[in-house]
């Protein structure tokens, strides 16, 4: 539990993805989620796929990780294949078994929906994936620079960012704590009518609100004596440098849109 | 915006983990679809804007939903949702602290929580109409919804949904309101003093 609140859904692994720029992995997925729409047939279709599964077979991530990450969607999209299935009344009817019939344009318009469906939410596992929150983080940070000019406070939002990603796990053994001390009073946490568990949650809340902001206090003096002074000539103790990979990887996706521009009728 | 100081990042920081960490106990309430569903999140931003000032409850929103879909990712890889979210809280928590900032009293509280409600769920169901409801069609292709289809699902359910959301919401808040009224405004003195 604990591990997972630190990591998000990141599994450790040695592959060129997870090696990767999280600046350029943020830009190829945000650029895929884009040319998703740009396919419109079976062959556009079936390029998008092949990419998506060579990227999870250069991710190394183990099957089942995806897979975990796909169960509670799966129904969604096996939904939308039945809705489009039935629904839709266009095109040479193709089967027909007593009241069911089954139209050409239905069955083409049911597959690419949900395959479209099924790559976005593969592509964006992948993301997350293969890269540590605090990583996402700074590349962001990284990534937004430019929006400094307009006086966005772009470094404070991360440092914000990266502050409570790493209070999460603390805040989770302090409600732990608290939960067990208010079970020791005879609080019931777990059962009753739900108006009673909803006002349990409040003798949770007020000590972790408290802690939190003498914690709060503790963490600014320490950052203030140790001379921070916000991101401007801030050295950073992870270094994000962009190598040949991360220009290969984005090569390949241009040039995966320029085939798909051309492809598409 | 003006600088903001140490001190209140880092408390924005820690209120935005306490939001996450409620937001990942969220529960459907009975009678409404699975997507709907409620979760305390909003009230660490609620003390936010009351601590440091609006921005500040912006800023616990924002940060919230990023790590949201980041850590858990996003059930349609688009995070429609998480905008969606973020509207709503925002929508809900400015309206409540621009009434109670006029009024600074416990029946100015209760106002502003109505207000606030009111608020959110009147221009949810208004955003729903224009924006989510059309994008959810657009990403995941849920068959596109006609006007009055769409109409009596905002009526039936999205509308009355976010009401019933915004009083628990409300009724949870008060509770913690009035025992940390006195703390809250001791914070805030504190930060207006630094």
């Amino acid at each position: 539990m604990m591990d997972k609140m630190i990591f998000g859904r990141y599994v450790p692994a040695e592959s060129v993805l997870h090696r990767m720029d999280p600046r350029s992995k943020l830009v190829l997925i945000f650029l895929f989620v884009c040319i998703v729409f740009l396919a419109n047939n079976m062959l556009t279709y079936g390029l998008l796929t092949v990419y998506t599964f060579l990227m999870i077979a250069l991710s190394k991530v183990p099957i089942r990780f995806i897979y975990t990450g796909l169960k509670p969607v799966l129904l969604l999209v096996i939904f939308t294949l039945f809705l489009h299935l039935f629904l839709t009344k266009e095109g040479e009817v193709l089967f027909r078994l007593g009241w069911i019939t089954i139209y050409e344009e239905g069955l083409r318009q049911g597959i690419f929906i949900s395959l479209r469906f099924f790559l976005l939410i593969l592509m964006t596992s992948i993301l997350t994936l293969t890269t540590t929150p605090i990583e996402i983080t700074d590349g962001l940070e990284s990534l937004l620079a430019p929006l400094n000019k307009i006086k966005f406070p772009v470094h404070e939002l991360a440092l914000m960012m990266s502050i409570s990603l790493r209070f999460i796990p603390t805040l989770m053994q302090e409600t732990d704590k608290i939960m067990k001390a208010q079970t020791a009073r005879g609080v019931d946490f777990s059962s009753g009518p739900i108006k009673e568990r909803i006002k349990a949650i409040i003798p949770l809340l007020i000590p972790l609100f408290v802690s939190s902001f003498k914690r709060a206090e503790e963490l600014a003096v320490a950052m203030e004596s140790r001379g921070y002074r916000g991101g401007e000539g801030r050295t950073k103790y992870r270094q994000l440098s962009w190598g040949l990979k991360d220009t290969a990887m984005l090569a390949m996706l241009a040039a995966l849109t320029l085939v798909l521009i051309l492809l598409r009728t | 915006m003006k600088k903001l100081n140490i001190k209140t990042m880092v408390a924005i920081g820690m209120l935005s983990s306490i939001s996450y960490v409620l937001m990942l106990l969220n529960f459907p309430i009975p009678p409404f679809p699975q997507f709907l569903m409620i979760d305390f999140s909003d009230i660490p931003a609620l003390i936010a804007a009351l601590i440091f000032g609006p921005a500040a409850g912006i800023l616990v929103e924002l940060i919230k939903n990023i790590l949201d879909y980041f850590m858990t990712g996003s059930a349609t890889g688009v995070p429609v949702g998480h905008i969606a979210n973020f509207a709503a809280g925002i929508l809900f928590v400015l309206p409540t602290y621009y009434v109670y900032s006029k009024l600074k009293t416990k029946k100015g509280m209760t106002f502003g929580l109505v207000i606030g409600t009111m608020v959110m769920a009147v221009i949810m169901s208004v955003l729903n109409y224009l924006v989510i409801l059309p994008a959810y069609t657009f990403f995941l292709n849920f068959p596109a919804m006609s006007a009055p289809e769409m109409r009596t699902m905002i009526v039936t359910g999205i509308l009355p949904f976010n009401i019933i959301k915004g009083v628990i919401i409300s009724f949870v808040f008060m509770l913690i309101f009035t025992r940390m009224r006195t703390w809250v405004e001791k914070q805030a003195v504190i930060k207006s003093a630094a």
